[in-house]
């Protein structure tokens, strides 16, 4: 095959427009899961008084919760064996329990010590962290194994990002929300409502992938086996999830998927901050309601090219393949990197907004063309195992993720004060700190993206190797059925 | 072609859906105004309005006005400037008076003469008025809270800055300003305490000034002239640098100078390396702060201290593209481009 002939994707390979979109729902879910706490937990310190750094505790620690329950539940889930699924009893019973739990955490009675608060809101983030892996890990893995067809889980994946994004759009307006007088008495209880709404959203719309998605595997019977006896199969388990654990972890095409997700995603998050303390202090002189309109205008521009970008790289990558289409989407995130350098301009201070779409190709593409390539590696995973571990392997790659934001939030505020930055000068700020925040937000985010193309850009799986892999595996053990019944 | 024009038709709904939402919550959240909300009129009385730093003071109450009107739906708050084009306490007093007899409800002042004010105030408070004072106080009237600097800091703030400039060695003038307000003997006193702490700083003398630029900077050539071993220049006010004189008078960095205010016609006495260092005041917060702590005693409810501490931000050549920015962005005009490019 030319590298300009491409596989057409067969019509049993289609998922129907109905399930990418239930699909598609569960993505507005975790994202909305995935970014809440961030949004709300503002609340926590102006509303209840406890102190910003315990704030930051309380995020941080349900990562390292995350780095044990999340592959835990990928292995459980990627053994399950039930009539209605490995994924989807998960999903249903994920998402109501979610919904539940992130209601009654922000239920917080006034009047108590900022140690009761730590304590009490640290207990229910840990709950509701795990409650969220059991939901979203098995609607990652969902994801993956939806088709066998290398073009159609890039379409799935699309529609999956394209819709997650209306999450990302309405978190922003959350503390508009909570602090509106007009509405409640004060940001506390605005939280408090809030967080039943999205409790109530959650649960009932994230049960939606459950019940209208359908899976093509189920677990190998030999396992089954092999938990009967409930000692002997604790033990073969813990051996088999660490087994499953070191082989998914030493997949190299997976790792450089990981690689180039970890150097895009974080290098730009890792200055996010940096780019609004210089549209405000350097580009706006210091003009807060000048420079938080421009962010405002920054992110409603980014927001609309991310959707335009999952669009455009979902069609591009049926022509050039997902590997071209994401070095390419890259590199014109590396570009727009570099034009900040010339679009932070105190004088034409609208330039600011330039880099904006630039910005958006990359991230839009990276979430939507890794799901995909992820399922190929997992092909690939079963080929040379005999297993599959899309949960392992989603889990896995998902917890790098969400560390790596972790550590990227933490890590800019050292940055920040590396460059001198005092908050109490204001505007007034030196020309050699400016000239640090620009060139890290810059160099940093440029530099993260080269590093990423460099590690996809020997990733192995091509269409054509996706397709071999594919006949191989189905010579073996036969064409995966859509199927499972409805719950 | 089918699935792709599938994919747009719920794109752009569902953009078209999310639009509206935000527009009616947008609506909802700063949009139209209760009947019954709250309508505060805080009358501003700074000393000059041909003065930018009180037009700035200006812009920053008018801000906080908008932001506090927008964060509180069931209140609105408007700025009644009324500012003598030239300082006149007297003129001051008496539109405290008008404005109380018209029905306003906070008076926001800065005062040119703390006596002559200290009665309008105190009336005003009196007859149910609260009144908060800005950049020169009235310490002994009945406001309930001033918003400005600590001038006995500032002056010890020059001095330290200007030792380390200048060493801990040599001759020292300080340029004072009308030897007569209390604002100005307390930044005198505080150079006098810092270089105290200095064996080797020897004060020449305290040069007063009636604050116009012409007078300051004669005065300055003629002190350099009678102390030709003079090292250092300690000035609580920026008065000889309000206009150029001084520009092709002085040898940049022949005589160390630390002064106080740092507007922008200054700036280029920084650029040239005349003035080591100026303190400039966050004029703009002036009007702002002062804004938000009247909305605070008066509507919220809330206790709000005696003594509000501005702190001052000094401006050297390091920082004077942020500074003139930042002026810029407090509503200043006329700043060269070239100093907003740096």
């Amino acid at each position: 095959m030319s590298p300009y002939e491409h596989h057409e994707t067969a019509a049993k390979d289609r998922i129907s427009m109905g399930q990418k979109f239930a699909y598609g729902l569960g993505s507005i879910v975790n994202n909305l899961l995935g970014g809440a706490i961030g949004f709300m937990s503002i609340v926590l310190n102006v509303g209840l008084g406890i102190n910003p750094a315990l704030v930051g505790t309380l995020q941080a620690i349900p990562r390292f919760t995350d780095a044990l329950t999340d592959p835990v539940m990928g292995y459980i889930s990627d053994n399950t064996k039930s009539r209605f699924g490995r994924r989807r009893p998960y999903i249903f019973f994920g998402a109501i329990t979610v919904g539940i739990v992130f209601a009654l955490m922000w239920q917080l009675p006034s009047g108590h010590s900022e140690m009761f608060y730590f304590w009490v809101f640290l207990g229910g983030s840990i709950l509701f962290y795990f409650c969220y892996t059991v939901f979203a890990t098995p609607w990652v893995a969902l994801g993956y194994e939806m088709t066998p067809d290398y073009h159609e889980r890039t379409r799935l994946m699309g529609v999956m990002n394209f819709m997650g994004q209306f999450a990302w759009i309405s978190l922003p307006w959350f503390y508009a929300i909570m602090e509106n007088d007009r509405l409640f008495s004060d940001s506390v209880e605005g939280a408090r409502t809030l967080a039943i709404v999205i409790g109530i959203f959650v649960a009932v719309v994230g049960i939606m992938p459950a019940i209208f998605c359908r899976e093509r595997f189920v677990a190998h019977d030999e396992d089954e086996k092999k938990k009967s006896n409930a000692l002997h199969g604790l033990r073969e388990n813990v051996i088999a999830f660490f087994k499953g654990l070191v082989i998914t972890v030493k997949r190299v095409e997976f790792l450089k998927l990981c690689a180039g997700t970890f150097f895009l995603f974080n290098g730009i998050m890792l200055v996010g901050a940096f780019s609004s303390y210089i549209t405000i202090f350097y580009v706006s002189g210091g003009d807060t309601d000048l420079g938080a309109r421009y962010m405002g205008l920054f992110g409603t521009i980014n927001s609309i090219s991310t959707l335009g970008a999952i669009a455009l790289v979902t069609w591009i990558s049926a022509k050039i393949g997902k590997r071209r289409t994401f070095i390419l989407a890259t590199f014109v995130t590396l570009v727009g990197s570099l034009l900040k350098w010339f679009c932070y301009d105190p004088i034409t201070q609208w330039k600011v907004l330039i880099p904006a779409p630039f910005m958006a190709v990359g991230m839009g593409a990276l979430f939507t063309l890794m799901g995909s390539m992820i399922a190929d590696v997992c092909d690939l995973d079963e080929l040379e195992t005999g297993e599959r571990r899309e949960g392992m392997f989603g889990a896995i790659y998902w917890w790098m993720v969400k560390l790596g934001m972790a550590l990227a939030f933490g890590l800019s505020g050292y940055l920040l004060n590396a460059t001198g930055f005092k908050v109490e000068l204001g505007g007034a700020q030196s020309s050699t700190t400016f000239l640090w925040m620009r060139a890290v937000d810059v160099v940093i985010p440029a530099v993260a993206a080269g590093i990423s193309i460099l590690a996809v850009a020997s990733f192995k799986i091509t269409e054509e190797k996706s397709y071999e892999i594919r006949q191989e595996l189905e010579k073996r053990r036969g064409a995966p059925a859509a199927e499972s019944v409805p719950i | 072609m089918k699935t792709w024009s599938n994919y747009l038709s719920i794109g752009f709904a569902s953009l078209f859906l999310i639009t509206i939402a935000c527009q009616t919550l947008t609506d909802e959240i700063v949009g139209k105004k209760p009947e019954d909300t709250k309508i505060i009129n805080i009358t501003m009385i700074a000393k000059s309005s041909a003065n930018p730093v009180f037009l700035s003071a200006r812009i920053g109450a008018e801000d906080a006005a908008k932001d506090l009107s927008e964060k509180y739906s069931s209140l609105e708050v408007n700025i009644d400037w009324r500012t003598p084009l030239r300082e006149d306490a007297k003129e001051q007093a008496e539109r405290i008076l008008n404005a109380v007899q018209d029905g306003t409800d906070a008076i926001l002042v800065s005062c040119s003469d703390e006596n002559i004010l200290t009665t309008a105030i105190d009336e005003a408070v009196d007859r149910g008025v609260p009144v908060m004072t800005f950049d020169s106080d009235a310490p002994n009237s009945k406001r309930f809270a001033f918003y400005g600097p600590n001038d006995l800091e500032i002056g010890e703030n020059v001095m330290n800055e200007l030792v380390n400039f200048m060493g801990d060695q040599g001759q020292v003038a300080i340029l004072g300003g009308n030897p007569e307000a209390p604002n100005m003997q307390k930044r005198v006193q505080g150079v006098q305490n810092a270089a105290a702490k200095y064996p080797g700083i020897k004060i020449v003398g305290v040069f007063y000034n009636p604050e116009i630029a012409a007078d300051a900077a004669a005065e300055v050539l003629r002190v350099n002239k009678t102390y030709p071993e003079l090292k250092g220049w300690a000035m609580v006010g920026g008065w000889p640098f309000f206009n150029d004189t001084l520009l092709n008078k002085l040898e940049p960095g022949k005589i160390k100078i630390v002064a106080v205010d740092a507007l922008p016609v200054e700036l280029p006495y920084i650029e040239k390396g005349i003035v080591q260092l100026l303190f400039g005041q966050p004029t703009f917060k002036w009007g702002k702060v002062s804004v938000e702590k009247i909305i605070d005693k008066i509507y919220l409810d809330k206790d709000v201290p005696v003594i509000n501490e501005m702190k001052l931000i000094p401006v050297s050549k390091a920082n004077l593209g942020g500074w003139s920015r930042q002026l810029r962005a407090w509503g200043y005009d006329g700043i060269p481009v070239r100093y907003l490019k740096m």
